[in-house]
């Protein structure tokens, strides 16, 4: 079963059309990447899937559940109570990691399960240690996110999103924040991930990372989807001009 | 860094130094050179002897004389206005050179230099005609105003008090002080006051210009003398002003002047007078003096801690409400708390504790009580300070980053759960400098109080400074704010520390 089915996602900031209907279905276990230059729309497209934007035009399904559709000139949410199941199917980690600095690690991880899916708290400390341990942040549990680096904080943001027990999880650009070492640390963590059978989105500019970790690889330009399919073919054997002039240009960096 | 606080030290005190000695050959020149100008004080709401005219100008029967004074010595006559209960003050640092306006004898004889006395006054009660109050018997239990540090007010309560006077005194349920004749006028039609004992002639002319509502009861509280009272010690100018009035008298120049306004029925200058010079009061030893003048002012503490206290119990909550809809997307209500905070931020405090309070009765013919007095400092001061601090609060919360709300939303946290958890604690910490400003500022602002007559620290040090001729309770007045915004600081710089765990 498709974890995600969207079709025909429309959005406009005033004037300007960003996405202009895009498709996507992601598969249980399936991680996909968004590649695309900066003004694509891709990073519009995941805050839409997220739903921290309001697309619109276009249908959202998640787990076989529709979130909103479009019918007679307008979008059509469910209703909030299954809106808010719905929500808690995806988690999403941000490229500037958005920890709660007045928690300590381990609260940011903990503080919305037990407080937002009622959860007891025992129970949930002892996940978030055991999440902790996976990251190589045993020992930060009671740190506060100031005094770790981007890529511990990262790495407890991921932690943050892991602890909802989510279906899949997004990912906008998670490294962009990072120097190359700490992307490096952020990349292992990803692959650990994927190894682990997670569905995840990844928006990145990694295109090395995403041509082995991916089963699938979008590439977007001018708010549609201009190629897409296994990394194989869309990245070492692009069919379209721009997605060779976009692979290029990354390489030349 | 500690090099830069010595020098700034040492720069404070070069100012200081040299407006000292500014002031110090200032001071000097003035002796030694002849005189070409007398400084009146006298209070500019004291009709008809000295008071602001519709034309804006200052005029009544005292300055009528002491500009005929100047004229004849060749002075010029500067009318100095001033706050009644500082004269003494003003006198005893030669900003003004006399104090020229109704100024009663009376119980004073022995603090100032006075010229003869030339207007005998009583000291009357006026009431509301319909109050039913014919004698000073019927204010048994009732509130009476007298101006602070006035001639009525030492009626009652001065060591000179007739013994009759401190048992009416005794009878009253409170004696109120109120900082000039408009407030009591406006105190005793709103009902917070049942009487005010004042001045015949002030009573007189009041009377005239706010027409039949008010009555003067027929036996006066006391009769008094006017004179023009000199720094202690100051023969010289008092002689020649002196040696003036009495040409003026024998000329017919004074009985014209007192004619012109209307006060021959008062007026009692004579050639044969003798004048006061004044002697010295019995000696108290400083230490007795300041400990005494502590205890006076130790209830106007209380009442200070008071007005704060409450003022920051109820203001902080209600800021943060008036912050919510003044963010509320709902427009009218975000445009009224927006029009509200315009409003109250713009208008003086002053003004708008006079609004609270007189405002029931002028606005919607309610009665005010006695009561009523302390009520309406503690809202005054809280809807004042509530759209100061929701201000502090919308900041507080519009500077934590948007990527929160986002990470809260993702996480499934209601609007509810997302400000008490993650916005709120966020929020304090970005406003705890601001709201230290801010309660700081409250401590001073007590003082305000003053304008609706509620007797707090500063109102009472003013009336113990004016009554004891002495600038010691100002200091000591001085000193209490001081501590305790220093105490204030302390805590906030506490609780800023406390909060410096996250970033």
């Amino acid at each position: 079963m498709d974890l995600l089915e969207i079709k025909g996602l429309k959005k406009s900031f005033g004037e300007l059309e960003v996405l202009k209907g895009i498709d996507l279905s992601v598969a249980e276990n399936e991680v996909v990447s968004i590649l695309g230059p900066s003004g694509s729309g891709k990073s519009t497209f995941l805050r839409c899937i997220s739903m921290l934007e309001k697309p619109d035009e276009g249908s959202m399904v998640y787990c076989g559940k529709q979130a909103a559709h479009f019918e007679g000139g307008k979008m059509l949410y469910a209703p909030n109570s299954e809106l808010k199941e719905i929500k808690s199917y995806f988690g999403l980690v941000f490229q500037n990691f958005n920890l709660f600095p007045h928690y300590s690690v381990l609260k940011n991880l903990t503080d919305a399960p037990v407080h937002v899916q009622k959860r007891s708290k025992a129970e949930v400390e002892q996940e978030a240690y055991a999440l902790l341990e996976k990251m190589g942040l045993r020992d930060k549990a009671n740190a506060y996110p100031h005094q770790l680096s981007g890529g511990q904080q990262q790495r407890v943001a991921i932690a943050r999103a892991l602890a909802m027990k989510p279906k899949m999880l997004f990912f906008d650009e998670p490294t962009s924040a990072l120097d190359p070492e700490l992307t490096a640390e952020i990349l292992k963590v990803l692959r650990a991930l994927a190894d682990e059978q997670m569905t995840m989105v990844i928006v990145t500019h990694e295109i090395g990372f995403a041509r082995s970790v991916s089963d699938k690889v979008i590439f977007m330009d001018g708010g549609v989807i201009v190629e897409q399919g296994a990394p194989s073919d869309v990245i070492d054997n692009p069919s379209n001009d721009r997605t060779r002039a976009f692979l290029k240009k990354m390489e030349e960096k | 860094m500690k090099q830069k606080r010595v020098i700034s030290l040492f720069l404070a005190a070069a100012v200081g130094f040299g407006v000292i000695a500014g002031a110090l050959t200032s001071c000097k020149d003035k002796k030694e050179e002849k005189r070409t100008k007398l400084i009146v004080g006298f209070d500019a709401e004291f009709p008809p002897y000295g008071y602001k005219n519709e034309e804006g100008e200052y005029v009544g029967f005292d300055l009528s004389l002491a500009e005929e004074v100047c004229k004849r010595n060749g002075w010029e006559l500067v009318k100095q206005p001033i706050d009644w209960d500082s004269k003494d003050m003003e006198l005893k640092t030669g900003s003004i050179d006399c104090i020229w306006n109704g100024f009663t004898v009376t119980g004073r004889e022995s603090s100032y230099t006075w010229s003869t006395p030339y207007v005998d006054n009583s000291q009357v009660t006026v009431v509301l005609a319909d109050s039913g109050i014919e004698s000073l018997d019927d204010l048994a239990d009732k509130v009476v105003a007298v101006q602070a540090d006035s001639a009525a007010l030492a009626a009652f309560e001065s060591e000179d008090a007739t013994e009759e006077n401190k048992a009416y005194a005794a009878s009253f349920k409170e004696l109120q002080q109120v900082p000039n004749y408009n407030t009591a006028f406006l105190n005793l039609e709103s009902g917070a006051v049942n009487a005010i004992c004042m001045d015949y002639g002030v009573a007189k002319y009041e009377i005239e210009a706010r027409g039949s509502k008010f009555v003067m009861l027929e036996k006066p509280v006391s009769t008094e003398q006017y004179a023009v009272g000199f720094l202690k010690g100051n023969y010289e100018l008092r002689d020649e002003v002196q040696k003036t009035l009495i040409e003026m008298l024998d000329d017919g120049t004074f009985a014209q002047i007192a004619k012109d306004w209307e006060l021959s029925d008062s007026v009692c200058l004579s050639a044969d007078d003798t004048v006061l010079d004044g002697s010295t009061k019995k000696t108290e030893s400083f230490s007795d003096k300041m400990l005494r003048i502590c205890k006076q002012l130790l209830k106007g503490v209380g009442a200070s801690l008071l007005i704060f206290a409450l003022t920051l119990i109820f203001s902080l909550p209600l800021g943060l409400l008036i912050a919510f809809g003044r963010m509320s997307r709902f427009k009218p209500l975000s445009l009224l708390m927006k029009l509200y905070i315009s409003i109250v931020r713009g208008t003086p405090l002053m003004l708008q504790l006079l609004v609270v309070f007189f405002g029931p009765h002028f606005i919607f013919g309610v009665s005010t009580s006695s009561e009523y007095r302390f009520y309406a400092v503690v809202i005054g001061f809280t809807l004042n300070y509530a759209a100061y601090f929701a201000e502090i609060y919308r900041s507080g919360i519009q500077a934590v980053p948007v990527g929160q709300y986002e990470a809260a939303d993702i996480l499934g946290y209601t609007r509810q759960q997302r400000f008490v958890r993650i916005v709120f604690p966020q929020m304090i910490k970005n406003i705890i400098p601001s709201i230290t400003n801010e309660v700081i500022t409250l401590v001073k602002d007590t003082s305000l109080a003053f304008a609706i007559s509620y007797t707090e620290m500063f109102t009472l040090a003013k009336q113990v400074a004016a009554a004891e001729a002495t600038i010691i309770p100002l200091f000591v007045a001085g000193v209490f704010y001081y501590v305790f915004n220093f105490i204030v600081a302390f805590v906030m710089s506490a609780i800023e520390k406390k909060l410096e765990y996250f970033r």
